[in-house]
């Protein structure tokens, strides 16, 4: 019964890719924060209507330690959580920690089973292939009456530069390739959270809207944020390379489709929050 | 267990707490002289730079045999 990470799910990221995208990202990440910030808030607001006190926190994918930052900010929550242990596929991330960071991946994660109070995730398993596997792995890290949140960017993120990106190459190419990584839904997420065995899970799905004055603005913010695309490519999928002729149509159906009448691009992002708890002590305990 | 006034090297004992190899699931040894968590299961080492344990199994120092 034993989770085992050797059953080889499809790839759909680029694990490396990513790891590089996130370690140009730690140069400058708070310049590009903004949905991070937004999720940690959030992230914050549901910590302060649970009453629990934290031993032993797990922050996975903690990009700079934005989520500490904004637990810090709130008096009713700051002295409720002890050690915090930070971890990020992204070592540039981790150097930038003060206090107890840990380079990880989340597929493989390097801990003891028991180990935690609580696991927060704030932004980071959209990129994970084995989502069940990782949610297993996560569970079985907690303690009993342990608590996991996990927020991911959900499938109505980027959808406006999904249908642009489909148009332009369809009409240049005839065809079109995947440019924007999918991700999941809610129902998904909470389904594979019970799946997982955690109790009373629930999500829920918050949508922002961002406007831009230009649709090459949210590229950057993409890349800012380290969240472009880390599709897994190889020989036999490789797509046809994204030219500028397509990228600038694609660019131009954003604007004839989505501008508006003040000429400012909006983009779609949907973060999905899913919570659920551990109860019974975990059978699998003393088998390490 | 370990020296925590150096930053450079060591590593906070709270860590060697709750860390298992990634790979292999099994325990691991801090090597002070090298700086690095040995799985001897595995046989991989992870590197620990300023105090940051490196647990990313591609960039893992793969031990000689021996």
């Amino acid at each position: 019964m034993a989770y085992s990470p050797d059953q080889n799910p499809p790839l759909v990221f680029n694990r490396e890719l990513l790891k590089k995208h996130r370690n140009r990202a730690a140069q400058n990440f708070d310049q590009f924060s903004f949905l991070k910030q937004r999720a940690a808030q959030s992230m914050v607001d549901r910590l302060e209507d649970i009453s629990t006190s934290f031993n032993r926190v797990l922050d996975l994918g903690c990009h700079s330690g934005t989520l500490e930052k904004e637990i810090a900010k709130s008096q009713t929550i700051k002295n409720r959580v002890k050690d915090t242990f930070h971890c990020d596929i992204s070592y540039k991330f981790t150097a930038q920690i003060v206090g107890m960071a840990i380079a990880v991946d989340e597929e493989r994660l390097p801990f003891k089973s028991s180990s935690f109070d609580a696991v927060f995730s704030c932004l980071s398993l959209h990129w994970v292939n084995d989502l069940p596997g990782t949610l297993i792995q996560i569970k079985n890290i907690l303690k009993p009456n342990g608590l996991f949140i996990g927020q991911l960017l959900g499938g109505r993120t980027l959808h406006e530069l999904r249908t642009c990106f489909i148009r332009a190459e369809t009409e240049i190419r005839g065809g079109a390739s995947m440019r924007v990584s999918p991700f999941a839904d809610v129902q998904d997420l909470s389904n594979l959270l019970q799946r997982a065995g955690f109790s009373n899970p629930v999500a829920d799905t918050e949508t922002i809207n961002v406007r831009y004055s230009h649709p090459l603005k949210l590229l950057q913010d993409l890349r800012g944020m380290g969240e472009t695309s880390a599709l897994f490519i190889n020989k036999e999928n490789r797509p046809p390379n994204l030219t500028r002729t397509i990228l600038f149509r694609a660019l131009e159906i954003y604007g004839e489709q989505y501008a508006t009448e003040d000429g400012k691009y909006p983009a779609t992002f949907e973060i999905i929050t899913a919570s659920g708890w551990t109860t019974s002590p975990n059978r699998f305990l003393n088998k390490e | 267990m370990t020296n925590s006034k150096d930053s450079k090297s060591g590593i906070d004992p709270r860590l060697l707490e709750v860390l298992i190899c990634p790979a292999s699931r099994g325990p691991l040894s801090f090597d002070k002289e090298n700086n690095e968590l040995v799985s001897k299961k595995a046989g991989l080492a992870y590197p620990i730079r300023d105090g940051v344990p490196i647990m990313l199994i591609d960039e893992a120092r793969e031990l000689e045999e021996n």
